[in-house]
């Protein structure tokens, strides 16, 4: 498969101001096609806000940023990009196919292709024998996995997950790695966000962020030796620690 | 605009009230009741009214007059003393009386008879009733005495037979779409806003327009079955007659809906959750029940508040709905309404379009 040139997301100097509060700082970032890229960074980094307005659906202070060539809000590339957020964003009122077919529909697809695709990503976040059901009769995570579904739909080019693997157990997490992978070898770009920086050690390449500013991109290699660190843990707080003394 | 999206949104909403029966119940419910208990409250005329007559009129009109008070609104008691009579009034016991003094039926040709009528003032409705009743006596009385006057009923609309349930009946459909339409849009407004789902499907190509219109055409299709359910009702329960085009009607009661949900959506934009939407039950509720024409004509209205009688939309709503049910009335009679109810969607479908987006 031909990866498209240029990077699925190129950030310049992107900020965002909430009154006082700076949730994203100047912050410069590129992430290139076909790679899993992890963005973290603890509670409050910046993570969300900056996916927001990589969606459009927060208008940055200042800087500017390209999705998939094009430059923000993407309305034109939305139908290429599947969207997961940290909250739980499915209808617990609808059944779960009814949910997929919502997002299949506003995306664009056939009902064909809704219930063909309904299957297969049903299957892979092992929901098939539950699509009848509606949502809030699920568990927690079961919730979560319908959610994911709902953005592997539209087989989308660029996929921004926010924390998609809180409350899934350790079996299934395993097999959404997996996957990503093989999205990612497929030429899709898979940016996931995480305060887990153990699991952020699967991604291809990461950035972490602290209060807004980018401390680090490379790849989970590069960063512990930069930071002569054993795991991503410490390397951010060494990154942390460094930027308090500069 | 995509037609597609739009539809989608109206489906989700129609397949989210399918699988919750009991709100679907409320819809359908929350309106009978409203039909039911103003029905038989306000739909039934004032009845078994205790009057005390003391008659000491020496000829015979004040008989035939008293003879002509039929039916059982009045409960005519024959008392011989005014005082102690009064005195029945005075404790509670009676609401009016009517006094014939000895010389009545000799003053008729003279044009001074009086009947003297000493009421318990405390409930208009019961006044209006005994007046009413004895007007009617003293009509029928004096017509057939080749009397210089008289009155000739001749209804344009209606008939002595309209009861208040069959004027207020259209007013009440109005009213249940109203609070309907308008407090589920806002109720699935907060609940989208804070389940981070207006902010999913915006994530999507959707735009403000097309989840609008998508709301728009499922709270309609909503109110329009209710408003099936709560007229079949009043034409079964309490026989009330359709006179007009009940597609006209359904029409008005859509374009009603439409600019009720864009309300809706708007106030949404200040409510942060559920608890503080149904704070705005009263906000709608009170004006639209006392101000808008539905149960009292908009003549019973001091003038002072008429203007913001004009300015409630269910006004021109509940006009047309009872000129098309009760009048026969079609669009040529109802330009007004229409173009009122036009403007009312437009401002509300462009206020909910601009505030949607803005609260994703």
């Amino acid at each position: 498969m031909t990866v498209p040139k240029g990077p699925a997301i190129a950030a310049s100097r992107l900020s965002k101001r909430f009154g006082p509060v700076e949730a994203v700082r100047d912050l410069t970032l590129e992430v290139p096609r076909g790679v899993t890229f992890g963005l973290l960074g603890p509670n409050g980094a910046g993570k969300t806000t900056l996916l927001r307005m990589l969606l459009g659906l927060a208008r940055p202070s200042g800087g500017s940023a390209e999705v998939l060539g094009n430059t923000i809000p993407p309305r034109s590339v939305l139908p290429r990009i599947g969207y997961m957020p940290q909250e739980l964003a499915v209808y617990p009122d609808l059944t779960v196919e009814e949910n997929l077919a919502l997002f299949g529909r506003l995306v664009g697809l056939t009902e064909a292709r809704i219930a063909a695709r309904t299957r297969e990503v049903l299957e892979l976040v092992d929901l098939g024998a539950r699509r009848g059901e509606l949502v809030s009769t699920l568990s927690g995570g079961m919730k979560r996995r319908t959610s994911l579904a709902a953005a592997l739909l539209h087989d989308p080019d660029l996929l921004l997950l926010d924390e998609p693997t809180v409350g899934v157990d350790p079996e299934l997490r395993a097999t959404f790695w997996t996957y990503f992978r093989d999205l990612t070898a497929a030429g899709k770009t898979v940016l996931i966000t995480t305060h887990y920086m153990d699991e952020a050690s699967r991604c291809d390449l990461v950035a972490m962020l602290h209060r807004g500013s980018l401390l680090a991109r490379d790849t989970p290699a590069a960063v512990k030796t930069s930071t002569n660190t054993a795991n991503l843990e410490d390397a951010f707080l060494a990154l942390v620690r460094r930027q308090g003394e500069a | 605009m995509n037609p597609r999206r739009a539809l989608a949104v109206a489906r989700k909403s129609l397949s989210q009230f399918r699988h919750d029966r009991r709100t679907l119940g409320f819809i359908v419910v929350m309106p009978l009741f409203m039909v039911v208990v103003f029905g038989f409250t306000f739909g039934g005329s004032v009845s078994h009214v205790r009057t005390l007559v003391v008659n000491d009129d020496s000829g015979s009109v004040a008989s035939r007059i008293l003879g002509n008070i039929t039916g059982d609104t009045l409960d005519l008691v024959p008392a011989t003393d005014l005082a102690a009579a009064r005195e029945e009034v005075r404790l509670g016991r009676a609401w009016a009386i009517l006094h014939f003094p000895a010389n009545f039926t000799a003053n008729v040709p003279l044009r001074t008879a009086t009947v003297e009528v000493i009421l318990d003032g405390t409930a208009p409705v019961i006044v209006g009733a005994v007046l009413g009743e004895l007007r009617g006596a003293i009509e029928a009385t004096l017509a057939g005495s080749g009397a210089p006057l008289t009155v000739q009923r001749d209804y344009v609309y209606g008939s002595e037979d309209t009861r208040s349930i069959d004027a207020f009946a259209p007013g009440v459909v109005g009213l249940a779409v109203l609070m309907v339409t308008t407090l589920i849009s806002v109720i699935i407004l907060v609940r989208e806003k804070g389940g981070g789902l207006l902010e999913r499907l915006f994530a999507t190509p959707l735009r403000p327009s097309e989840f609008v219109l998508g709301h728009a055409l499922a709270l309609g299709t909503l109110a329009i079955f209710q408003s099936l359910v709560v007229l079949a009702a009043a034409i079964l329960i309490f026989q009330v007659e359709i006179v007009g085009n009940l597609a006209l009607a359904f029409a008005f009661l859509l374009l009603f809906a439409a600019g009720n949900q864009g309300l809706g959506i708007m106030m949404s934009a200040a409510a942060r959750n559920e608890l503080q939407a149904i704070q705005f039950i009263p906000v709608i509720l009170f004006p639209s029940l006392l101000l808008t024409g539905v149960f009292f004509p908009l003549e019973a209205i001091p003038t002072a508040f008429r203007p913001f009688s004009y300015a409630v939309p269910l006004t021109y709503a509940a006009d047309a709905l009872k000129g098309i049910v009760l009048r026969g009335w079609g669009l040529g009679e109802l330009g007004l309404d229409l173009v009122v109810l036009l403007l009312y969607d437009a401002l509300m479908l462009f206020g909910a379009t601009v505030l949607v987006r803005r609260q994703a």
